[in-house]
């Protein structure tokens, strides 16, 4: 189709998700060990659009390097301050020429609802959330849209959200004088602009790091097995798992799938990974690990006899042995390059980036960048 | 070294030459020209940047060569731009290289009535395919070589024919094959956009290619070379959202660190020779020198092995004696100097490594045994990911030598790399732009990363830089230490920690401002300076890639700040193919 073209929002933070995004945007956190706006993308391009900008601002230059490296060549637009999700859109104004697909790059969309965005004119994209007082929520009336609220106070589980998902003509936007996609729509719909409710097949944001395990799980759902790597005969691998290239795979390991495991990584002996793991590229997990519905990102370590549930450690980090997370919701959320001495407990915990503690500690409170706990 | 572009096919010509040599500028840039047939031969040449080209599309037809030119013969300007063509404008020739007998050619063809209109050594190839020319292009072309003497890459067209003829003797050429389309480039990356099946011309191949088909000679018989197919794609020279290449290039430094430590893995055979190696010589120019020269001392540190590093140009003055193992260094796989060196050391009876960037380069086929870094294809003239990648796989190399030695290095570096290239440099920037001198020092491994940093910066941003062994300052340059030579230093923690401390007091106390990259949390040494850069803590070893990256996007915003030419710095080419 080359009468419709996609732009995907990827300029913001994601502040709720802090420490994970003080050093990446959102769109950038490996979600089965890709960037969610790969993600996006994929499901993009499987609807059938080829004419894609990206707008990107916060920490740029890492969004714009993985765009480099995608399999299909994409526009970019620079939003340089992060005024809203319409400033944002009209940061594309220059590359808009035709019927265009706005979507937020660092909300998992499949291209099927993509696809009936891609038929309707002038649309707005709704779902249901066991919490939609964290979005606006949608009012219709006769499959036409009448206001969004914007995280309103009270909401029961009926109520439709925006995914944050519009299609709009070239006129509309070039309408835009807010700065949010709401207020946009709001002002649209009050200017007798007819804009259709379509329901999402398959939709959802990561607001909380807890939300970012939901998806992986989610989305580790649909993986396939493939095995690269070394793996030893005495270990047990069922369900889904894929092991990347130069990956090694001790004795006696047990992996229960959905799991993927990224390249050049070691698992150790006897470590047990079960369901809902994503592990990233140059990891060491050691001997007698065990670690369960979590997210490890490249170039971390967990040494052994460790207990690692519920939890997303960032880049680079060393946790050392017999840590254990313990979880109600979220174990421990690491930023990157965290350092965690042995015997430490972690319960329910955020650690900001490149701090180290020591050991022999429990942790069950948040710990600002750059601390020392000793 | 220059960048040639033939194209024979179904598309407008001129416009596909024209794109070629925009991802060909990096080897050349200070004038350009295409020649089309349509069936009349049209020429059109210019003086500047390709890129900056308004028009050229008075030039038709689907038949065309093109040429972005770095001056070796005569200044840049449009009679010396390439094509030239004969005394009747019907026959036309781009040139890559030096012919270096040409002024004798010369001069006998002005006696036999040719008048020339160029300064350039490449006029006379046209010339003498005028006299041989009876209406088969590759008959004259095939008569003309042996009287040629010197390095070329030539294609060559004919009014009348609608065929491409190209020779090649020691500079580069690939020939793509696509679907009823053929195209010819300096290197692969103009290819890309219509095939990625590639054919690497050999020294003595005469090649003539029509819309229908090619056939490729060496020597009167008809040779068939394997079609290798191009493992990248057209995404790796995009630049989308950076406002340029050298930037683009330094974030891809995490990757690239991995995938070529990946490279030294795979390779069993260099690691073998080394292993076995009495003592090793180095062979390399510019950035690369610098890479070897860290590789030197960390052969020597680590595996005990006597490694020296001679610079390619100095090479034939001061050969290795017979029964080293001698490596060539060079990104491109084109750096004259370098080649001639490892042909010179084949010849003394020593085993040859070549460590390059590029596939099928002339220097993969001068080596015994080849390694290479996966820094994919680098565009900026100035070398960031392709230095990260030969240190990378010195690193390795030295680790897989010394029975995992550098492990924590490796780690370290994959742990922070991601970090680093993003480092706020901006006061080291403030402190330096305008000054007209600046000194890089440091000991051990960091010296030669000084030398690297300084290199990165007269390069891009024209500020005159040197970079010491932090202890020879005082044996000269300590005349030049004053409130206006700022002095960047690298000093983390390891062996040349507290002598480099005295040595930045001695220059503190000339007044000289000073940028110091340490370790996080070093207050003596924040205190002693005027901007400090820190470095996590990290493995002696590891600091040695992470400070360079340091260095890089401090020269990098230094050139922006002044509104340098940052990809394509004055006077400059990507690949050295000249002596």
């Amino acid at each position: 189709m080359s009468d419709i073209q996609a732009v995907i929002l990827a300029a913001g933070e994601g502040t709720r998700l802090r420490p994970l995004t003080k050093n990446r945007p959102k769109v950038m956190l490996p979600v089965v060990n890709r960037p969610i706006l790969e993600h996006v993308l994929d499901a993009v391009v499987k609807a059938g659009i080829r004419d894609i900008t990206v707008v990107v601002g916060y920490k740029k230059e890492q969004v714009m390097t993985f765009l480099n490296k995608y399999p299909m060549e994409i526009s970019v637009a620079v939003q340089d301050k992060q005024l809203g999700t319409a400033h944002a859109l009209s940061c594309a104004k220059e590359f808009i020429h035709t019927k265009t697909v706005i979507l937020p790059g660092d909300n998992y969309i499949d291209s099927e609802s993509i696809k009936k965005m891609m038929e309707a004119d002038d649309a707005i994209l709704v779902s249901h959330h066991p919490h939609p007082e964290n979005f606006g929520v949608v009012v219709q009336k006769g499959g036409f849209l009448e206001d969004i609220i914007e995280k309103p106070d009270t909401a029961d589980e009926s109520s439709l959200v925006s995914c944050g998902v519009y299609t709009l003509s070239p006129k509309l936007i070039g309408k835009i004088s807010v700065c949010n996609m709401t207020d946009l729509m709001k002002a649209l719909v009050s200017g007798k602009d007819k804009i259709s409710v379509i329901e999402a097949d398959d939709w959802e944001d990561a607001v909380y790091p807890k939300d970012l395990l939901s998806l992986n799980r989610h989305l580790l759902s649909a993986v396939k097995t493939s095995k690269a790597g070394i793996v030893d005969k005495s270990a047990k691998i069922t369900g889904s798992v894929v092991i990347g290239e130069n990956t090694k795979i001790g004795a006696n390991c047990v992996i229960e799938g959905p799991v993927v495991i990224g390249d050049d990584c070691n698992i150790d002996g006897d470590v047990h990974i079960g369901g809902g793991t994503s592990i990233g590229s140059h990891t060491t997990i050691e001997p007698f690990t065990y670690i369960k519905n979590s997210i490890l990102m490249n170039s971390s370590s967990v040494g052994s006899h460790s207990r690692i549930v519920d939890t997303v450690i960032g880049e680079g980090c060393i946790c050392m042995d017999h840590i254990s997370t313990v979880t109600e919701e979220v174990g421990a959320v690491l930023g990157d390059r965290v350092t965690v001495g042995p015997f430490t407990i972690l319960n329910g915990c955020s650690i900001g980036n490149n701090t180290t503690i020591k050991g022999r500690k429990t942790i069950d409170f948040e710990i600002p960048e750059g601390s020392l706990v000793i | 070294m220059c960048g040639i572009v033939g194209y024979v096919g179904y598309r407008d010509a001129a416009s596909v030459c024209k794109d070629g040599l925009m991802h060909l500028e990096y080897r050349g840039y200070d004038s350009y020209g295409i020649a089309s047939l349509s069936p009349k031969l049209s020429v059109f040449k210019s003086v500047g940047k390709i890129s900056n080209a308004k028009n050229i599309s008075s030039l038709k037809g689907t038949c065309a060569i093109g040429h972005t030119r770095w001056a070796t013969h005569g200044v840049p300007s449009e009679i010396n731009a390439h094509p030239l063509t004969d005394c009747g404008d019907k026959i036309a020739v781009v040139h890559n290289g030096i012919i270096e007998n040409y002024a004798k050619l010369k001069a006998a063809l002005i006696k036999r009535g040719h008048v020339f209109k160029s300064e350039t050594d490449t006029e006379v190839i046209p010339h003498l395919i005028e006299e041989k020319y009876t209406g088969n292009l590759l008959d004259a072309v095939s008569k003309i070589l042996p009287m040629l003497e010197g390095s070329y890459a030539i294609l060559a067209v004919a009014e009348g024919e609608n065929t491409i003829v190209a020779a090649r003797k020691g500079s580069p050429l690939v020939l793509g094959v696509g679907d009823s389309e053929y195209i010819f480039a300096s290197d692969a990356v103009p290819l890309i956009d219509y095939t990625k099946n590639v054919i690497y011309l050999e020294d003595g191949d005469i090649a003539e290619v029509k819309s229908d088909g090619y056939k490729i000679f060496n020597g009167k018989k008809i040779v068939k070379h394997p079609i290798s197919k191009i493992e990248w794609d057209a995404s790796v020279v995009r630049k989308s959202g950076f406002p340029h290449y050298m930037l683009k290039e330094i974030f891809e430094q995490p990757d690239v660190f991995s995938n070529t430590i990946q490279s030294v893995k795979e390779n069993k055979e260099v690691v073998a020779l080394i292993k076995k190696a009495s003592s090793i010589t180095v062979v390399a120019c510019g950035t690369s020198a610098n890479a070897s020269m860290i590789f030197s001392y960390m052969m020597e540190a680590v595996c005990k092995i006597p490694t020296r590093v001679v610079v390619g140009s100095e090479y034939k003055y001061f050969p290795t004696p017979a029964s080293s193992l001698v490596i060539g260094v060079s990104q491109s796989g084109e750096t004259a100097d370098t080649i001639s060196a490892l042909k010179i050391s084949k010849d003394m009876g020593a085993k040859t490594i070549a460590v390059t960037n590029v596939l099928g380069s002339s220097i993969t086929r001068t080596a015994d045994v080849v390694l290479y870094t996966r820094a994919g294809p680098e565009v900026s003239v100035a070398a960031t990911k392709s230095f990260t990648a030969q240190v990378a796989a010195f690193i390795e190399i030295v680790n897989l030598v010394s029975g995992k030695k550098l492990e924590p290095a490796v780690s370290d570096i994959l742990r922070y790399l991601p970090d680093v290239v993003s480092a706020d440099v901006s006061s080291a920037v403030e402190l330096c732009k305008n000054a007209s001198t600046l000194l890089y020092v440091g000991r051990g491994m960091f010296y030669p990363v000084a030398m690297e940093g300084a290199l990165k910066m007269k390069e891009i941003s024209y500020i005159h830089a040197e970079g010491y062994a932090a202890g020879e300052l005082k044996h000269g340059p300590f005349a030049l230490l004053c409130r206006e030579t700022p002095v960047a230093a690298l000093c983390l923690h390891g062996a040349t920690y507290s002598v480099m401390m005295s040595n930045l007091k001695e220059i503190k106390a000339r007044n000289a401002p000073l940028v110091a990259v340490g370790e996080a949390g070093d207050q003596d040494l924040e205190d002693l300076c005027d901007v400090f850069i820190p470095l996590p803590k990290v493995s002696e070893y590891a600091g040695i890639i992470l400070s360079s990256v340091i260095l890089q996007i401090m020269a990098y915003h230094c050139a922006v700040a002044l509104g340098r030419d940052v990809d394509m710095p004055r006077n400059l080419a990507k690949s050295v193919t000249v002596e």
